[in-house]
């Protein structure tokens, strides 16, 4: 049996003296694409920068294909997993093919240039998102939905196995989301592994094959999008009232019924 | 590139054709092909004007690839050469060389030289352990401490100004050598300084690749495999030696380091491998040329070199920067 892409084993984490992840335990299997949901603040971001050691956990172990991410080298790392950040800000008047660029520096020493195999994954990258018409705007000067792209070009441009996206539709319009949904399917189904924050519980169901609900316990429930997304799960991990919910979300049909033990 | 490594000898030669003694370019370059033969114009050439224009040289170079390095760093466009405080350490050195020892000297240094050289490496080093006191160093830790340590040392100066109360003269060069001044150097100054800023702006080009991942965030640049405190530390490091050489040769010049990065950046684009070899190569034509006119201009009275930057640098860099915000609204 081949190891999970992406493990997380028994990881706790807390800020200051609040504890935010309490021996959180999931698997990311290869080929998945898992919609990670909470309220604001639980964790979420948190969680993807332990998954890219930009934090180390408390206690527990994060394993990269059954390898342990202490032991992934530095430049390693950044070639098997990307992290699309929430914003990106750039100062001076970069342009977007030299942005796109930086997703090439894991595989590039300090003193080497770029190669024409660098090129070529830039601008397949670019194609993808179909930014190709763009790479010689000013980053500063894009819109929200054409930032958002770029971003997720860079992270295309290290050529990972996994992607992280953390928040990836926030702040765009209902048209950009869906058209954002649709690029990360596509991008899912030519082999990429997704792992994305979101906060819009209607874009899961549809998108996401398997969810990681961070609820306030600290604790988590992790399984297929049917299963968890279901109002009484959703109430009590977001405090909100039955009513109140079902005005903005419709829950699917559950693939089978399934008995969920809170603590 | 070539472009501007031909503007920067043709620069040398004009500038070194300007002065009292107003020289043939044909001198000049005969000199550069001979210099060892005797006659006026040699003698004032090699004498005078070409370590006085090299010295501008290698300062505006310095300061200005020290801007590109710390306006990189910091992710802002208002850093320059001495925000982290070098100016304060300086400033006193430079003083206590100007009070105490004004006379003393060393392998063609000055006191004041040396001591302006120490000043802004120790600053430097105080600056760096203040801010680390806390743990892991924070950009902005390392801006306030480099504001406060400055703003201390260069109050310290005043001390020195109020003991001085016989004669004038350590104060008028003090406030000259704080507006920048660049003098004559001894040729063996010169010859331990400009590897010391060649040798730094060559190890910054690699720094300055990283730079360009810096520029997406501190933390994103970490995500992308950089080790982001070594790209600091080296930064930091190499801004200093070099910010250090050129006060040791010309006092504090404003706005080189901040002006010639910028006017770079409108032109050529903010990739900052490309930007820091053009600002070496533009910051030393631009000050050359400044230190041109403020020694001849009204000569025999020299103006602060300092206040010539200003003078020539802030309405090229407004009208850039005017055209460039019409551009965008376009």
């Amino acid at each position: 049996m081949t190891s999970p892409l992406l493990e997380f084993r028994n990881v706790s984490f807390s800020r200051g003296s609040r504890l935010l992840l309490d021996r959180l335990s999931f698997a990311v299997e290869k080929q998945d694409m898992v919609g990670l949901l909470g309220p604001n603040g639980i964790g979420k971001t948190t969680l993807l920068r332990l998954a890219t050691r930009l934090l180390r956990p408390e206690s527990g172990e994060i394993l990269l294909q059954g390898k342990p991410l202490v032991e992934w080298p530095r430049r390693g790392l950044p070639r098997c997993i990307a992290l699309v950040p929430q914003e990106l800000e750039v100062p001076f008047n970069f342009c977007v093919e030299e942005i796109v660029a930086q997703g090439r520096v894991p595989y590039l020493p300090l003193f080497a240039r770029t190669t024409s195999n660098d090129r070529k994954a830039i601008d397949t990258a670019m194609d993808a998102v179909d930014i190709l018409a763009l790479r010689r705007r000013i980053y500063s000067e894009l819109s929200g939905g054409e930032r958002q792209r770029v971003k997720i070009a860079i992270g295309l441009a290290q050529q990972p196995q996994l992607m992280l996206l953390d928040e990836p539709t926030q702040h765009l319009d209902i048209g950009r989301q869906i058209e954002l949904m649709s690029l990360l399917r596509d991008l899912n189904q030519q082999g990429l592994t997704i792992l994305a924050a979101v906060h819009d519980l209607n874009l899961v169901t549809e998108n996401f094959s398997s969810v990681i609900l961070l609820t306030p316990e600290p604790s988590w429930i992790t399984g297929p999008a049917a299963d968890v997304m279901q109002p009484q799960l959703l109430e009590r991990a977001f405090s909100v009232g039955q009513s109140e919910l079902a005005q903005y979300f419709t829950a699917p049909a559950r693939s089978e019924l399934i008995e969920v033990q809170w603590d | 590139m070539a472009l501007l490594f031909v503007g920067l000898l043709l620069t040398i030669v004009v500038a070194t054709a300007f002065g009292p003694v107003r020289l043939t370019f044909a001198d000049v370059l005969r000199t550069f092909l001979h210099p060892s033969r005797a006659g006026e114009a040699q003698a004032i050439i090699v004498g005078l004007r070409l370590p006085r224009v090299l010295a501008a040289a290698l300062v505006g170079g310095a300061l200005a690839a020290t801007g590109v390095l710390f306006q990189g760093l910091f992710r802002n466009p208002l850093a320059d050469p001495f925000v982290l405080g070098t100016s304060g350490g300086a400033a006193l050195g430079g003083a206590l060389g100007i009070f105490l020892i004004p006379t003393l000297s060393f392998a063609g240094f000055s006191a004041t030289a040396v001591l302006a050289f120490c000043g802004s490496i120790l600053t430097m080093v105080l600056v760096w352990y203040l801010a680390r006191a806390s743990g892991h160093l924070a950009m902005e830790t390392l801006l306030l401490a480099g504001f406060a340590i400055g703003t201390m040392l260069n109050s310290a100066t005043v001390v020195f100004e109020l003991h001085e109360e016989a004669s004038n003269s350590g104060l008028r060069v003090l406030a000259a050598w704080l507006h920048g001044e660049i003098g004559v150097p001894a040729w063996s100054q010169l010859a331990l300084l400009a590897p010391l800023v060649a040798i730094g702006i060559l190890l910054a080009l690699p720094v300055a690749g990283r730079l360009n991942t810096l520029a997406l965030g501190e933390e994103y640049a970490a995500q992308l495999g950089v080790d982001v405190a070594r790209v600091r530390v080296a930064a930091v490091i190499l801004g200093s030696l070099l910010t250090a050489a050129a006060v040791s040769l010309g006092g504090l010049i404003g706005f080189v380091g901040l002006l010639v990065p910028h006017f770079l950046r409108i032109l050529i684009g903010p990739s900052h491998v490309r930007l820091i070899a053009a600002s070496a190569l533009g910051g030393a034509i631009f000050l050359i040329l400044s230190d041109t006119f403020a020694r001849t201009l009204f000569a025999p009275t020299e103006i602060p070199v300092g206040v010539f930057t200003a003078f020539l640098g802030g309405p090229a860099f407004l009208y850039l920067l005017n055209r460039r915000s019409r551009e965008a609204t376009q």
